[in-house]
């Protein structure tokens, strides 16, 4: 037991007893609670939320070292998970607040007029959100197994115990809290190793102004060690792949129904485009500074541990090679270690650079706080949408509509235990890298909710038989897809399985609106509640006028 | 309840829609126009970035950011100017919650 494990085990149980505190203190006591927080929320603490629940372990701990090994080709990540801020809170956002349900497959579900419609958004749910689990559960047990020095099986396990417990007993207004406490945690766990990396290298505290001039440097020393170039475009894939990578994850976010689903919890449209706003805001604290992050990484890496004897490397590395997720090997046997002999792991990078960097135990210990909450905040967020999807929209709303509440929350937390298990089960021996696994949620999301979600808004003549046709086409397209890509070598224009999204995106589009012309439009009400979503809530859209409620006189009935 | 002239509601709904399409256009320019021309961006340089890097790690994501809070700003000023109300906004978005 030394020092390091005593001071990352402190801040760990910290941030854990603070984490369950909040969501003891909100426990959830009606169903409306559980499932969209009461709907109060004001979007500023909202936008914190949405920043805890969007950032997983894939932006945490993945995402710098995506982008240090893959150098500029790692930005598309970057680039497109922050812009489907921009569908989502221009495009979608607002308008399904206003129609007012608990979760996404019941939006779909009651605008197409269709229980198939539901249930197969139900089950994409929970497809999407299981895969995206996984990552984060490998996630967390890259951390704790870091830290407790065993296999990283070992903390997988841990961390999916105690995912399930408190997701299970706060409901989505104890997670809302939670998640505010979790994002302030992650952020400034990010933030200060970046400022001291920045000072170290640069004098300067600003990372973001100031790491241009490690970029500069660092094109010299990728000249002089003869290897493909940092800043150069498309080394890693072709422009294709890039534009396919950043088309899905943006398509993705506007569909992913756990970031969805806390728009619900503010009070009105007004309140949903603000905490989109200060949702990028802080989201983007942590995007912006993750290239820093690669740059002063790899800088380090390039000009202190590379050129180095391979039997005088620093400490840190030997823990990693335990883990296996580095390898420094001498194969020319020259005694010192080439910047091409040393092997990094994109998921790593992160969690070492405060060793790299040597910033001392209490940075590390806070990054291994940040990273669990991170991944402890999206899991919760995922579990909630698993559990909505379960208890909700099959269980209530098709299997047993008479059920109480108590027997509906009671299926919802049971579904959480075993969802949470189940991801934890696969995450032992995880099919990809994290930002990969993460990455296939979303080329999920962008090839059934995107399309569904977008037509279903602005599109009225679109209808039952549409979009059932459109999610199934899209969800096969993009599933076959990442099949064919990554064990068949399949590819067009050089796309692998990450841009998956922009196939299945495209066809189902393109089927909801030949299968929807080619059959009977959506009834009257329908129409006229998709018109009615153009306008505030304050205005109502019937029989072809559109009415102001000003509060003069009782509003018509339907 | 009182109706509201037609044109008006309709001005509406082309306001907002107007606005939606500039900043979705500019979103798109900032990203995926400057990946299109990475190649001839790249021999531009931007404090110490080549200007298609710069873009990529923080130029879209500052835009997207920016639009965003314009976006809500200028939502807010267009619902004002057509009279609606917020406060009675948000008692009719709570009662208007479908609870089953």
């Amino acid at each position: 037991m030394d020092t390091q494990f005593l001071v990352s085990l402190a801040f760990i149980l910290g941030t854990f007893g603070l984490y369950i505190g909040i969501a003891i203190y909100n426990q959830a006591k009606a169903t409306s609670d559980f499932y969209v927080a009461g709907r109060g929320v004001p979007p500023i603490y909202n936008g914190m939320a949405i920043g805890a629940d969007w950032m997983s372990a894939a932006s945490f701990i993945g995402m710098a070292g995506t982008v240090m090994v893959m150098g500029y080709d790692g930005l598309g990540y970057i680039m497109g998970w922050t812009g489907g801020y921009l569908l989502l809170t221009f495009l979608m956002a607002p308008q399904l607040r206003k129609y007012g349900r608990y979760t996404v497959p019941e939006f779909i579900g009651d605008r197409y007029g269709s229980s198939t419609a539901r249930l197969i958004a139900a089950g994409a749910t929970i497809i999407i959100s299981f895969t995206y689990s996984i990552g984060q559960m490998s996630g967390s047990g890259v951390v704790i197994g870091r830290l407790l020095e065993v296999d990283y099986r070992i903390g997988t396990i841990i961390g999916a115990c105690l995912i399930a417990f408190y997701a299970a007993l706060g409901g989505m207004k104890g997670i809302t809290w939670t998640q505010v406490a979790q994002y302030i945690v992650l952020i400034v766990a990010y933030l200060v190793p970046v400022i001291f990396m920045s000072l170290q290298l640069t004098n300067n505290p600003a990372p973001w102004l100031s790491y241009g001039t490690v970029i500069e440097e660092m094109r010299a020393l990728d000249r002089e060690f003869g290897i493909s170039e940092y800043v150069v475009p498309f080394t890693e894939g072709t422009k294709w792949q890039f534009l396919a990578l950043m088309f899905t994850l943006m398509a993705g976010t506007a569909g992913l129904p756990h970031v969805i689903v806390r728009f619900y919890t503010v009070s009105t449209m007004k309140a949903a485009r603000w905490s989109g706003a200060w949702a990028l805001l802080f989201i983007g604290l942590l995007y912006l500074s993750a290239p820093a992050y690669a740059a002063f990484s790899r800088f380090i890496l390039m000009t202190q541990v590379a050129g180095s004897p391979i039997d005088q490397l620093p400490a840190w590395t030997t823990s990693w090679v335990d883990t296996g997720m580095l390898q420094v090997a001498d194969t020319d046997g020259d005694g010192i270690l080439q910047w091409q002999e040393l092997q990094i792991a994109n998921d790593i990078v992160v969690m070492a650079t405060p060793e790299i960097a040597n910033l001392g135990v209490f940075v590390i210990g806070l990054m291994a706080a940040g990273a669990m909450a991170a991944a402890l905040s999206t899991a919760g967020g995922l579990m909630i949408a698993i559990s909505a999807s379960l208890s909700h929209d099959i269980y209530f709303r098709s299997i047993n509509p008479n059920a109480s509440d108590k027997k509906r929350l009671a299926v919802g937390r049971w579904s959480i235990v075993i969802a949470s298990l189940a991801a934890g089960l696969i995450a032992l021996n995880p099919p990809g890298a994290i930002t990969q696994i993460v990455a296939w949620a979303f080329a999920l999301a962008s090839g059934s909710f995107f399309p569904a979600l977008l037509l279903g808004v602005w599109w009225k003549r679109s209808n039952a038989q549409g979009v059932i046709a459109g999610m199934l086409v899209g969800l096969s397209v993009t599933l076959g897809y990442i099949f064919a890509a990554k064990y068949g070598g399949f590819t067009i224009l050089g796309i692998i399985d990450t841009g998956a999204g922009v196939f299945g995106a495209t066809a189902a589009i393109l089927t909801n609106v030949i299968v929807s012309l080619a059959t009977k439009p959506p009834s009257k009400k329908i129409q006229e509640e998709v018109i009615d979503l153009r306008y505030p809530e304050q205005m109502t859209y019937r029989d072809g006028e559109v009415w102001i409620d000003d509060g003069n006189d009782v509003p018509p009935s339907r | 309840m009182r109706k509201i002239d037609k044109k008006v509601a309709d001005s509406y709904f082309k306001t907002r829609t107007t606005l939606i399409m500039i900043y979705l256009a500019i979103g798109f320019v900032v990203s995926y126009g400057c990946v299109l021309f990475a190649e001839p961006l790249s021999n531009i340089t931007f404090n110490g970035f080549p200007l298609h890097y710069y873009m990529g790690a923080q130029g879209a994501v500052l835009t997207f950011i920016i639009l965003l809070f314009i976006n809500a700003v200028v939502s807010d000023r267009v619902d004002r100017k057509y009279g609606i109300d917020e406060a009675r906004n948000e008692s009719i978005g709570s009662g208007k919650t479908v609870d089953h």
